[in-house]
């Protein structure tokens, strides 16, 4: 008994002098990184996982944050909710990081940030699109909103889409989306869109993901004399869409949501794919040098020509760096700190989609606002800018518009 | 007119695909009564082995080392699956083996060849050609020709060849097979190889128009096993009528009605055989003596 005894109070002195201990110089802040490393989604999640990598290490050569390292925690959600909402908790309880940056798909970001919500610990979403996603939490039914964004959501994109399609003068649109809650979410913001116009689809269209045949769809959106096709999915089935159309012998323009950027749309769809085009926040273009250090450095370290998706990668890196901003100017990696400090970031944040000038407010948690998106065209395997008039403003910084949101 | 024929046609060609997929359940059904439910797992093995093997051989030639992969696999499954199950005359135990078999196997691939879906090179060119008002891609008509072809040879092996008519007398009647002195266990296992062989062989048919990976197999095999069953599982001729009714109905469905339901019909259908003739659309009723 009185070793037992003996033993529990040295355990206890031990677990005082820990806690009672400042935090050391050296120790590293913990940042969270989730997103499908593995699956359909890959592509997105690793180029974000990657870039996220080279801003953490050229933070961490200028000195880190507060004097400590940044430490990435990077866990596979598998583009699972389910593996999501664990990932979340073991990020949040056993490896008690400050905040969490990631997820590439929006039912798994709905999945799992209430457990950082409740955490009262920051989660950027630094890919996934679902409008839903900022507006979760909320106010008035929230106190504190803790999940932010600098990825263009679907509003965002599903409004550029059909303002593009109407601009070129098309006025029959056709509308395909998969069945996933991306897709019918896609679907709805632009029917909405569309019904502000006062423009009705000739058709709508469902596909499921791993779809071999498009045929039905695109002969019930030729048959319906369609001069636009506006498709939201991933980038498998949009190839097969682009495929399909080829071997229809059938060929009008069309206009995607952002994952026809994906490798495997480019792959999968070949010369088939070229001429489609999708809203983009990041080109692969060397026009800053902010970018153009960013790209070299990415394809060095990784040994790769191309960023597998530019856009994911570009988000992903500053992602990073808009953290940082927060938790330097927050004094401490405290949750509550750190989200009051987003919401009234001080710091001009250079990155490589855009320099963000107070980037959110309370009530606003997007970064991206549409004039910092342009529409990329697939062409030969490569995505570059859709527009002369982009491509020459390449090297101009489009700041967040005021009047956003 | 036109756009009816070219929704049969693209309906006929993933009917076969359906068909060359639901051929191997049939065979394995018919010798021993039990199935494959890894069978959409050996259809994406079997390509990314072809895939694999492409870069080194080229197209053709990779095929017969697909089927030596296949037809080594099935018997891998037999073995592992099947067999210990059969022995101990469990009614259910091959259900859970094949099944976990198959996960086995889904594993094996994620970690070799990864979770992304792969582009499978086309021998054909991708260009689609006119057939008689309609437009096809050359693959779609390999993929039916190769199907069918894969049927024919299986029929002539079983016809045949004296191990081909032993799997026939196995499957008439597996204890007269036995007395008769045929190694039916024996039997059991070639007619598992060659089910994984032709899944095997299905799998790198079709690839160049699925896309290739661990999963390509999940929904392909789920459907081909409603082809099976609406066409019989005792029945070659079955499974290619199941399939093609299959492929066409989820064209049709797709443009006259919505393509949201464009999977409804083939499970009502489904259910439909299966309340009315159980045994499917060619099968044979077995009165089983108790």
């Amino acid at each position: 008994m009185t070793v037992s005894r003996r033993a529990l109070m040295g355990a206890l002195a031990c677990a005082t002098a820990l806690g009672l201990t400042p935090a050391q110089a050296a120790d590293p802040i913990k940042i969270g990184v989730t997103g499908p490393y593995t699956g359909g989604s890959s592509a997105m999640g690793v180029s974000m996982r990657d870039a996220a990598r080279l801003a953490a290490a050229e933070i961490n050569k200028g000195g880190g944050v507060l004097g400590r390292p940044l430490l990435l925690v990077e866990r596979d959600d598998e583009a699972k909710n389910e593996v999501g909402a664990q990932v979340a908790q073991e990020l949040i309880n056993k490896e008690k990081v400050v905040a969490t940056i990631g997820f590439i798909n929006t039912g798994v970001a709905l999945a799992a940030q209430r457990f950082y919500q409740e955490a009262e610990i920051p989660v950027f979403n630094n890919v996934a699109t679902g409008t839903i996603i900022t507006n979760q939490f909320k106010e008035p039914d929230y106190e504190a909103n803790y999940v932010f964004r600098n990825s263009a959501y679907d509003v965002l994109q599903a409004g550029m889409m059909v303002d593009e399609a109407v601009s070129q003068g098309f006025k029959k649109i056709a509308l395909l989306a998969d069945s996933t809650n991306y897709g019918q979410l896609g679907r709805e913001d632009i029917e909405k869109y569309l019904a502000t116009k006062g423009i009705k689809p000739v058709t709508v269209e469902k596909f499921n993901i791993k779809d071999v045949d498009m045929t039905a769809q695109l002969l019930k959106a030729q048959q319906a004399g369609a001069d636009v096709i506006l498709a939201y999915g991933i980038g498998p089935e949009l190839a097969q869409i682009a495929n399909g159309m080829a071997k229809l012998g059938w060929k009008v323009p069309m206009i995607t949501s952002w994952p026809s950027s994906m490798q495997s749309f480019l792959d999968i769809a070949g010369a088939n794919g070229n001429g489609v085009t999708m809203p983009q926040t990041f080109i692969e273009d060397r026009t800053l040098p902010k970018r153009k250090n960013f790209l070299e450095n990415y394809y060095k370290t990784y040994g790769v020509t191309k960023i597998p998706t530019p856009v994911a990668g570009a988000q992903g890196y500053d992602s990073v760096f808009l953290l940082a901003a927060a938790i330097k100017q927050a004094g401490s990696t405290d949750g509550p700190k750190i989200r009051a400090a987003l919401e009234n970031l001080n710091e001009r944040v250079e990155g490589v989609v855009t320099t963000y000038e107070k980037p959110f407010s309370a009530k606003d948690h997007n970064a991206i606002t549409r004039n910092m998106v342009v529409f990329g065209k697939v062409q030969d395997g490569k995505i570059v800018y859709a527009k002369e008039e982009d491509a020459k403003n390449a090297g101009v910084v489009r700041v967040k518009e005021k009047s956003a949101n | 007119m036109a756009i009816f024929l070219q929704l049969i046609a693209s309906g006929v060609a993933v009917g076969m695909i359906y068909a060359a997929i639901a051929f191997g359940y049939q065979l394995t059904f018919a010798t021993s009564k039990t199935l494959n439910f890894g069978q959409g797992e050996a259809l994406a093995l079997g390509a990314l082995f072809g895939l694999t093997m492409v870069p080194f051989v080229g197209y053709w030639l990779m095929i017969p080392l697909v089927l030596v992969f296949g037809f080594a696999l099935g018997a891998v499954v037999e073995r592992l699956g099947v067999r210990p199950a059969v022995k101990i005359k469990s009614e259910y135990g091959w259900i859970m083996a094949t099944i976990a078999l198959g996960i086995i196997f889904r594993n094996v691939a994620e970690n070799i060849w990864g979770r992304d879906d792969l582009k499978f090179p086309s021998p054909l060119s991708e260009e689609a050609i006119q057939v008689g008002g309609t437009r096809v891609l050359p693959m779609e008509l390999l993929i039916v020709g190769g199907a069918l072809l894969m049927m024919l040879a299986v029929e002539i092996f079983n016809r045949k060849s004296i191990w081909g008519k032993a799997v026939v007398a196995t499957s008439n009647d597996i204890d007269a097979a036995g007395l008769m002195g045929i190694n039916t266990q024996k039997i059991i296992t070639l007619s598992y190889s060659i089910s994984a062989m032709t899944a095997a062989f299905a799998g790198v048919l079709v690839a160049p128009v699925t896309l290739t990976g661990a999963t390509m197999g999940s929904v392909l095999a789920l459907k081909a096993f409603a082809v099976a069953i609406i066409g019989g599982l005792e029945s070659g001729l079955g499974v290619i009528v199941g399939g093609l009714i299959l492929g066409v109905a989820e064209t049709l469905t797709g443009f006259y009605i919505s393509t949201g339901y464009k999977d409804v019909p083939g499970l009502i259908l489904l259910l439909v055989v299966l309340s009315i003739r159980p045994v499917g659309l060619f099968g044979k009723a077995v009165i089983k003596k108790v």
